[in-house]
């Protein structure tokens, strides 16, 4: 990953404040090879949210803003575009909880990510139908308001209606938030289908360690605010204290990876 | 007992009528209340700063009626304009209520701009439509109402499948439906909320100078238009915020009430009851059904 061409994506070292006084991101460093999935993982609070909203430019909504680092996308220096800028460079985020127009029909919801291109009806219509082939079940349901579909139904709207805005790199906050684990499957399933057919660059935030890494090509691991660990799925699947802090496979009484520093400096100065 | 009948039947169908006025000027304040949630207590200011605007462009350029109305049109555009630039791009991560108090204040502004500009004195209007008992119904159904009662329900009628289709069918319409449904979400697929928002303004400001316009041609162009134009809040707890056909229905059930009260109870309380049953009516609507009749229920899954 040395060739920073090849990477869509690259955060060097970002720090985020939110209202001028809230540090919710210290040191973020992160990159996207372009065409690959990679996964950004942590617990509640841990600023995978924040990092999102970062590259899509959605903090300033929550007086959120980048006080330190720098976000590479695609060639630009990301800084004072606007969520709808972003969107037309081709970097669309799917929102934690889904968020889909709950009055709008599942239909009207999907050729709504259409908005910021220029296509005219009929290209719409051959879009969707693409669209579909992704989302069977959408098609079935394609008249019902949103607000009646089910969580998993509108997890697949959310990611739907981001597609049709035709994105290089999609960014996805939790998209599995609360479903069942057969519709998390699903749901990670048309993921990777997007990723390999349409060659969209994907970054995911995920609590879902497990599923998340299995498909992933590589991991990050953020705890308040920092990086702590990085490598590709499959290192960090394997890796001991993954496994112990956020695969459930568990030894001691060790809750995060400070646990962890505080420890072995605490070993150190025994042996010293 | 026909002629109580026929009595009854008039001040119905003229409350009615009279409704749709009502109906034309809640509409402005639902368009802007859709896309940001706000109720937009310069709405009356905008009716009066748009009919006098359209008066002075009549009766002091001498500009032909077709051409000041349509330069009045744009001027309630340029208003939308600067009001996107001016006062709601600076608050837009202000909550609502700092927007409520910034509407007021933009209420102010243009009262004393329309004001300054034209001058204080009040106005007479002439449509070329007569406030009286159109002859042939009068002869044939025997009922007295009146041909400005009727062109306000047809011109409110136009204004409402107009503006139902716009909603419906285009893709700008699309857009403001997902930006009243959620703006942040809506924004993060790329729909720019600076548009919809200029677009629900000048929508307004257009709403408000037809509003206008019926109104000064009965009441004259005055000062009290600002004022009037709050009966549009009992309008808008009956039928509901959110809610164009709210607006239309409301307002036929604030005009019809308010003037069957009138004459029929009205004595009771030494007449003119008109002015507050309206608010009555409102506040038995927010105890008991506080989203109005036709106001969208927040839908959630359970």
């Amino acid at each position: 990953m040395s060739n920073t061409s090849s990477n869509i994506l690259d955060i060097k070292n970002i720090e985020v404040t939110y209202d001028d006084v809230i540090l919710a991101l210290h040191d973020v460093s992160l990159k996207v090879p372009k065409g690959k999935v990679v996964a950004l993982l942590g617990a509640n609070g841990a600023g995978k949210s924040t990092t999102l909203k970062a590259v899509s430019t959605m903090l300033a909504s929550e007086r959120g803003k980048v006080t330190k680092g720098s976000i590479n996308y695609d060639g630009n220096a990301i800084d004072k575009q606007n969520p709808s800028q972003m969107v037309g460079l081709g970097m669309v985020q799917v929102l934690e909880g889904r968020r889909c127009f709950g009055h709008l029909t599942v239909e009207e919801n999907i050729i709504s990510g259409a908005y910021s291109r220029k296509l005219s009806k009929g290209d719409i219509n051959q879009e969707l139908e693409k669209i579909y082939t992704y989302f069977i079940r959408l098609k079935e349901r394609r008249k019902s308001q949103a607000a009646f579909t089910s969580g998993g139904e509108q997890q697949m709207i959310a990611v739907a209606r981001a597609m049709m805005a035709k994105p290089k790199m999609l960014l996805l906050d939790e998209p599995t938030m609360g479903l069942a684990p057969q519709l998390v499957a699903e749901i990670f399933n048309i993921v990777k289908e997007l990723n390999t057919k349409e060659g969209v660059s994907i970054l995911l935030a995920e609590q879902n360690t497990n599923v998340a890494l299995k498909n992933s090509d590589y991991g990050y691991i953020i705890e308040t605010g920092r990086v702590m660990l990085d490598g590709t799925a499959q290192s960090l699947l394997n890796n001991d204290q993954v496994k112990e802090l956020y695969l459930g496979i568990s030894k001691k009484g060790r809750k995060n990876f400070r646990d962890v520093l505080k420890e072995e400096s605490l070993t150190k100065k025994k042996i010293n | 007992m026909v002629d109580e009948l026929l009595f009854f039947m008039e001040v119905l169908v003229g409350g009615l009528l009279a409704g749709t006025m009502y109906s034309l000027v809640a509409l402005g304040f639902v368009l802007i209340f859709k896309a940001s949630a706000t109720f937009n207590f310069s709405q009356g200011a905008m009716v009066f700063f748009s009919v006098l605007a359209f008066c002075g462009f009549m009766q002091d350029f001498n500009i032909p009626f077709v051409l000041a109305f349509i330069l009045a049109a744009l001027l309630m555009v340029v208003v939308g304009l600067c009001t996107e630039r001016f006062v709601l791009r600076p608050l837009m991560n202000a909550s609502e209520d700092t927007v409520l108090m910034a509407t007021i204040g933009l209420g102010y502004v243009l009262e004393g701009l329309a004001q300054a500009a034209w001058g204080v004195e009040v106005r007479r209007l002439d449509l070329g439509i007569g406030d009286f008992p159109v002859p042939w119904i009068a002869d044939n159904l025997k009922l007295f109402i009146s041909a400005l009662d009727i062109t306000a329900g047809l011109v409110a009628a136009i204004m409402i499948i107009g503006l139902f289709l716009l909603f419906k069918y285009t893709k700008i319409g699309l857009g403001l439906r997902a930006v009243a449904d959620d703006a942040g979400a809506a924004s993060s697929i790329g729909i720019p909320l600076k548009h919809i928002m200029l677009l629900v303004w000048s929508a307004a400001g257009v709403v408000a100078l037809v509003a206008g316009c019926m109104w000064g041609a009965r009441a004259g162009v005055q000062f009290a238009l600002v004022d009037l134009a709050l009966k549009a809040l009992p309008v808008l707890i009956i039928g509901g915020f959110s809610s164009i056909p709210g607006a239309i229905i409301g307002g036929l059930i604030i005009g019809a009430v308010e003037k069957v009260l009138e004459v029929y109870i009205g004595p009771f309380f030494g007449g003119a009851i008109e002015g507050w049953a309206p608010y009555v009516l409102a506040i038995f609507f927010l105890l008991y059904r506080p989203e109005g009749l036709f106001g969208e229920k927040i839908i959630r899954r359970v």
